[in-house]
């Protein structure tokens, strides 16, 4: 099992290493960065590039973590106790008929080996983070209502992504392989480029290019990202513009500045002027 | 490769045992084809934290490509807080080579040459790794010092208390990352629980459920409740001001990053010695944050002051006692930490000071006790103070 870039993605060679020896260790990889630097991406590209199925947990910060193993739905339950289950085939009788699973259930009761990506697990409670490691390194959990062990069949290849909002804990962090993604230098930038926009003229993408890591330079509260140039440049292309435009004249200025603030100190605005 | 492994300890990359295994089956395993392989391995496996990456990489080059350990700048209030510098000094004392007398007439220039030169007449015992010895008289601490006794260098004030420790821009910032690692802290923090029922009622309770149901005469009457969820909000103030606290820089280092790790709500604050009615949003104390701002909004907040509680007398009594030189504060300390206590009823002071020392250390730990429940920077008096907070909490959330 060998992770090679596929022909949508440009892979970092260094980064390319670190996936597969996380996949022959059969250890958890924590990506951190930026956002818009390709950490959530690159799970669906192993996917692709592996032929394996994906299972994703986009966190939230209300998860306990026990939903992203299974759900049971007493409501539902109790309905049918009361009214029947009339034609839906549940037998009110067989708890397993009230039972689904969540990212991770699936993750483990599939017959095949599956990528298990989960988002941004920044988002969670330390708590959670913690009850979910523990989940996946023994590879088991327990289904409380009826006590029974859920154990996987096979060790799915686990990618964790984490926007560093807030730091995780040192066990969570000493059970992963942990990458920093750093941003992309123009050259790496440049080739990434080239895979979404093949038919862009070289000069066209240096000059977007210059003007973008100008901005990125300036301070801004959200600096734009791969994710924001790779818009940009797209809407450059259906709009027909020759070039980036200079300064304040930036075309589409609008796609890789986001916040309200860094646009308004983009256009030069001054904080009194506003009102 | 163990030499490359404990080279990483010594420079402070926390490595687990776990970690060398690690390493080895994918050693074994042929994991590592060549030196770039090896590189990216040893990385995955040891560093966990962007904070260590730069030190990996050192060690990295200098063990398996020869090149000598990049310089990097000294810290000097690291220096000063170090061990080797305190253990100089006690020696000096013990000695009679310097006297506590004069010592009061040093500055820090001074101080440090003496070191400097005593480190360098010795430097076949010391195996490497001081790099900041021989880079110059370049010194942080930019005032004379003199007034009132000197400015406190032998950390534990044991000589009485310096009058006016004043440069306001000498701070110890406790952010940076300790190497100490305490993990119990770790669980007798996470202890630290405030459940309150919190969002809209989504949770089925199922035994009101069941109880209503039945009082229904069997049709189902299904019960939400609000979920319970840990919603410790958590504020912090840190004495790190002068050098009074120099000592226990390491130790208040561990337990911040535990916290600062551990809740999501959670606020620092900063001020110095003691509190007069401003405390400060960042270490250096340039963002003073109004006084009533930070009492209000406080009667569902768990208040932690970390501070030695050891100050002049008369900061704490006086009018007029705050430690900045040019004060109209007339209200003493005293009255001020009694305003504290009164807008955070669950609070409590923790003192790095061992609680066996407090009487001897200085009076005013005493008076402060008065006002806060005090406990030391163990892990047996955090976990008191953790048990005080909760149960105080309870009470008064329930009142």
């Amino acid at each position: 099992m060998h992770f090679e870039g596929t022909d949508r993605y440009y892979l970092n060679p260094e980064l390319r290493e670190i996936v597969n020896l996380a996949i022959a260790l059969e250890k958890p990889l924590l990506l951190m960065g930026e956002a818009g630097t390709g950490k959530t991406r690159l799970a669906f590209e192993v996917a692709r590039s592996l032929g394996l199925k994906m299972e994703e947990a986009r966190c939230k910060s209300t998860f306990k973590g026990e939903e992203l193993c299974y759900v049971y739905d007493t409501v539902l339950r109790l309905n049918d106790s009361r009214f029947g289950s009339g034609e839906t085939g549940r037998n009110v009788n067989n708890i397993w008929d009230y039972l689904s699973f969540g990212p991770i259930g699936r993750a483990f009761l599939a017959d095949d080996r599956r990528i298990l990506l989960l988002d941004e697990i920044d988002k969670t409670d330390s708590d959670t983070q913690d009850n979910l490691l523990d989940v996946l390194e023994e590879r088991s959990f327990i289904i409380r209502e009826i006590n029974h062990k859920v154990a996987a069949r096979h060790a799915p290849i686990l990618i964790i992504t984490s926007n560093a909002k807030r730091e995780l804990s040192d066990p969570f962090l000493r059970r992963c392989f942990c990458h920093h993604i750093p941003f992309p230098p123009p050259e790496e930038m440049t080739l990434i480029v080239r895979l979404h926009f093949p038919e862009l003229d070289a000069g066209f993408v240096e000059a977007c290019l210059t003007s973008f890591y100008r901005l990125r330079e300036q301070g801004f509260e959200k600096p734009p990202a791969t994710a924001e140039l790779l818009d940009w440049l797209g809407a450059l292309k259906v709009s027909g513009a020759g070039g980036p435009g200079a300064g304040r004249e930036l075309r589409h200025a609008g796609t890789l500045l986001k916040r309200a603030q860094d646009i308004l100190k983009f256009r030069g605005v001054h904080r009194r002027d506003r009102f | 490769m163990l030499g490359f492994i404990y080279r990483l300890q010594a420079a402070g990359i926390p490595v687990s045992i776990q970690y060398v295994l690690e390493l080895y089956k994918a050693l074994q395993r042929g994991l590592a084809a060549d030196l770039d392989q090896l590189f990216l391995l040893a990385r995955l496996i040891f560093v966990k934290r962007v904070e260590h990456l730069d030190v990996f990489e050192q060690v990295f080059a200098s063990f398996f490509l020869g090149r000598p350990p990049g310089s990097r700048l000294p810290n000097w209030e690291e220096l000063l807080a170090d061990k080797p510098f305190e253990e100089w000094l006690r020696q000096q004392l013990e000695t009679g080579q310097i006297d506590l007398n004069t010592i009061r007439e040093f500055d820090h220039e001074e101080l440090l040459r003496r070191f400097r030169e005593t480190l360098l007449a010795q430097r076949g015992e010391h195996h490497g790794g001081h790099t900041w010895v021989g880079t110059g008289g370049r010194s942080p601490f930019g005032h004379g010092g003199r007034e009132g006794g000197g400015v406190r260098v032998y950390g534990r004030g044991l000589y009485g208390t310096a009058q006016r420790v004043i440069d306001r821009r000498n701070y110890l910032n406790y952010r940076d990352r300790s190497l100490l690692s305490a993990e119990n802290l770790r669980q007798v923090l996470a202890s630290l629980k405030s459940l309150r029922p919190v969002g809209p009622p989504t949770e089925l309770d199922v035994d009101e459920t069941i109880a209503q149901t039945a009082r229904n005469g069997g049709e189902i009457e299904l019960v939400f409740r609000r979920e319970l969820r840990n919603r410790t909000h958590l504020k912090v103030l840190l004495d790190n001001g002068g050098y009074s606290m120099t000592p226990y820089l390491a130790l208040v280092k561990t337990v911040f990053n535990h916290i600062h790790d551990l809740f999501r709500d959670v606020t620092f604050y900063y001020f110095h010695n003691c509190i007069y009615g401003e405390v400060y949003l960042d270490p250096p104390r340039t963002q003073p944050v109004v006084w009533d701002k930070f009492l209000g909004d406080s009667r569902y907040s768990r208040l932690l002051i970390i501070g030695d509680a050891n100050m002049a007398p008369a900061e704490l009594m006086a009018a007029y006692g705050s430690l900045g030189r040019a004060t109209t504060e007339r209200k003493p300390g005293r009255e001020w930490l009694q305003d504290l206590k009164q807008a955070y009823p669950v609070s409590v002071w923790l003192n790095p000071i061992t609680k066996a020392r407090w009487d001897y250390e200085s009076p005013t730990i005493r008076m402060i006790q008065q006002i806060f429940q005090m406990e030391d920077l163990t892990l047996g008096g955090i976990k008191q103070a953790v048990a005080y907070l909760n149960l105080r909490g309870l009470a008064f959330e329930r009142s």
